[in-house]
């Protein structure tokens, strides 16, 4: 019991949310996609990952990879070989009807007038090719037809099939009330019995018929003759009343009445709905509520807000081990650089800055728990950079003969202006020279020498970086008090 | 009359010797602030010895082999009893400081370092008045 009340205590909102979302992308997949082979399909994969689960709980670890592999390419051949079936659902909506869109009743088709304008167009040998879908989705195997969507009319039906229009050879896919695809290439049958008259046409119809559970209507080019092809029945139709009365046992077959319809439906889409929440839940609770699992990762610190005219000079610490914990499947798809560690230097002022780290400063992806962060604090020395005119002086090195005395040194230039941070400067009264050898004068001269800087000073723009010694070398007092 | 020509001719003669040495050790700073007691600073140099009131061998490189380093001030206008501090200073870091007393009639002092093989490098002496005003940085090496 205390174990429920702590599962339902340790809820947040956005689990709540997190579980409706997804519930609900579940749901609208299974009312776009239900009744395609994608779906079907998609079914199979959640049977795959399924079994995966079970086989891994149980410690089946050959089993688990291999279902794990039959996931993973499943899921990529349902995209490949599925694309049309995929595109035709989203093509053939808007986007409303995507988040929102309920399925509704199938539109009845005008079948009295279809059945006028079939026999129109044998009496005149206007070949023709309709397709009736039935609960087989097929656009995988007309999905190379030219999407249409027109009202079916005598005039249109007529248009369609004129000799001279690009698309009059394919076939057409009624759906409904409308024309929803023309120009479609059908499968042809490789049947050696059909009889010997069956053209392109009655083998495309009966080709169709082996893979789907369509009817599909012939109208002979050469014969005038109609025919209905649905299954292995191959029939000829004499009269439009005759053709009327197959078009409705199809149409019944596929139909039922309204009522009986929306109930089904939403039945349906309750149990659709509810089996959504279900399936999410079940998958939010294994990756979020199984064993704690612990990490640690090495996460570089972030500095943010850092005041223009100031400059990092010295952090106590450039990176942070956070000690993290979480259900297995979470940790395991935590990678660093989704755990960040940021610094506001806003408020940070020139010298040292102390930062403690809190977890406000820390950025971890969702569900994942913070234990520590080592180190605790951060120190932060801030500097403003400045620009300072220094004195040279000559770093003379070395022993200058005993007997002589440098008497006088002139630097061309005497001072010289450095660019650093501030507190470098400031603690600076001197450049000195590169070490200048007394061992080899012996008589007044001058010798060109740079600067000793350290690699935080920088010599100000139009500055010299060599300077000019000159010097005087005089004999020295030999007197009797000299050394 | 024959002793105040013979004082005028050490004078001049003083004063020319004064002029001399104070152009020695040009790459030593020579803007001199005006102490509040007029103190005037004629002569700041680093030498190997003083005698008789005088720096021997007045030089900006010393070597350790010598065992001493020594700044010699001298000044003008000493009219009452003061002093003035020798600062000395190894690459920017201070070493030692040493207060030395003007009395008139007395113009001159001098400020000394013993000398050791770790002192080698370059090297500066602040002489300041009482007031703190530096009055000269005298620039040198301590060398082999």
């Amino acid at each position: 019991m205390e174990s429920i009340i702590n599962f339902v205590n340790s809820f947040r909102w956005q689990d709540i949310l997190d579980i409706a979302i997804n519930s609900y992308i579940l749901f609208r997949l299974y009312v776009l996609f239900k009744g395609t082979n994608a779906f079907r399909i998609m079914l199979g994969i959640a049977f795959l990952w399924f079994f995966q689960e079970i086989a891994n709980y149980l410690g089946l670890v050959v089993t688990s990879w291999l279902f794990q592999g039959f996931t993973a390419a499943a899921a990529i051949i349902i995209i490949v070989i599925f694309r049309h079936e995929i595109r035709t659902v989203f093509q053939t909506r808007n986007l409303k009807s995507i988040l929102w869109g309920m399925p509704r009743r199938k539109e009845s088709t005008s079948i009295e007038l279809l059945s006028e304008v079939v026999f129109e167009l044998a009496s005149t040998r206007t070949g023709a090719l309709v397709v009736f879908q039935g609960k087989e989705d097929l656009s995988e195997i007309v999905g190379d037809g030219i999407p249409w969507q027109g009202l079916i009319s005598r005039e249109m039906i007529k248009t369609i099939f004129w000799e001279n229009n690009p698309v009059h050879d394919g076939a057409i896919l009624i759906d409904g009330n409308r024309v929803r695809l023309v120009g479609c290439i059908l499968p042809l049958s490789h049947r050696k019995d059909l009889p010997i008259y069956f053209g392109t046409r009655h083998r495309a119809a009966v080709g169709l018929a082996e893979v789907s559970d369509s009817l599909t209507i012939v109208v002979s080019e050469e014969r005038g003759k109609v025919t209905v092809v649905k299954g292995n029945e191959i029939n000829q139709v004499e009269q439009p009343s005759h053709l009327t009365r197959l078009l409705n046992d199809f149409e019944k077959k596929e139909e039922s009445s309204p009522e009986k319809f929306y109930r089904k439906e939403r039945f349906n889409m309750a149990a659709a709905a509810v089996f959504s929440i279900f399936i999410i839940s079940a998958m939010w609770a294994s990756f979020t509520r199984s064993m704690d699992t612990l990490i640690t990762l090495e996460v570089p610190i972030r500095y943010l807000n850092r005041q223009p005219d100031m400059i990092i000079v010295e952090t106590s610490a450039n990176m942070v081990r956070l000690y993290l914990s979480g259900s297995g499947t979470l940790i395991r798809s935590v990678r660093p650089e989704q755990a960040q560690v940021s610094l506001d230097l806003k408020d940070a002022v020139v010298g040292k800055n102390h930062f403690p780290l809190i977890p406000d400063n820390i950025s971890l992806p969702p569900g994942i728990n913070l234990n520590r962060i080592d180190p605790p604090a951060v120190e932060v020395v801030l500097d403003n950079p400045m620009e300072k005119e220094l004195p040279i002086q000559v770093n003379w090195v070395g022993e200058l003969s005993k007997d002589l005395n440098l008497s006088q040194v002139k630097l061309h230039p005497q001072t010289i202006l450095l660019q650093s941070r501030g507190m470098l400067l400031n603690n600076m009264e001197t450049v000195y020279t590169e070490p200048v050898s007394l061992d080899n004068i012996h008589k007044s001269g001058k010798v060109i020498v740079g600067l000793k800087l350290s690699s935080a000073l920088k010599i100000a723009k139009d500055q010299k970086e060599k300077i000019k010694v000159q010097y005087i070398v005089q004999k020295k007092f030999q007197g009797e008090n000299a050394k | 009359m024959s002793l105040t020509i013979g004082r005028s001719l050490l004078l001049i003669l003083f004063m020319l010797h004064v002029s001399v040495l104070s152009g020695i050790g040009n790459e030593n700073d020579s803007s001199k602030k005006p102490s509040s007691h007029t103190l005037k600073l004629v002569q700041a140099v680093m030498c190997e010895d003083v005698k008789n009131q005088q720096p021997i061998n007045p030089t900006l490189a010393l070597s350790v082999s010598i065992g001493k380093a020594i700044c010699f001030s001298s000044f003008e206008s000493v009219t009452e009893k003061t002093y003035v501090v020798h600062k000395w200073i190894r690459k920017d870091v201070s070493v030692t400081k040493e207060k030395l007393f003007l009395q008139p009639p007395r113009w001159a002092t001098f400020s000394r370092i013993h000398l050791r093989e770790i002192d080698k490098g370059p090297w500066r002496v602040e002489i300041s008045d009482s007031d703190g005003n530096i009055l000269q940085i005298l620039r040198f090496s301590i060398t082999d």
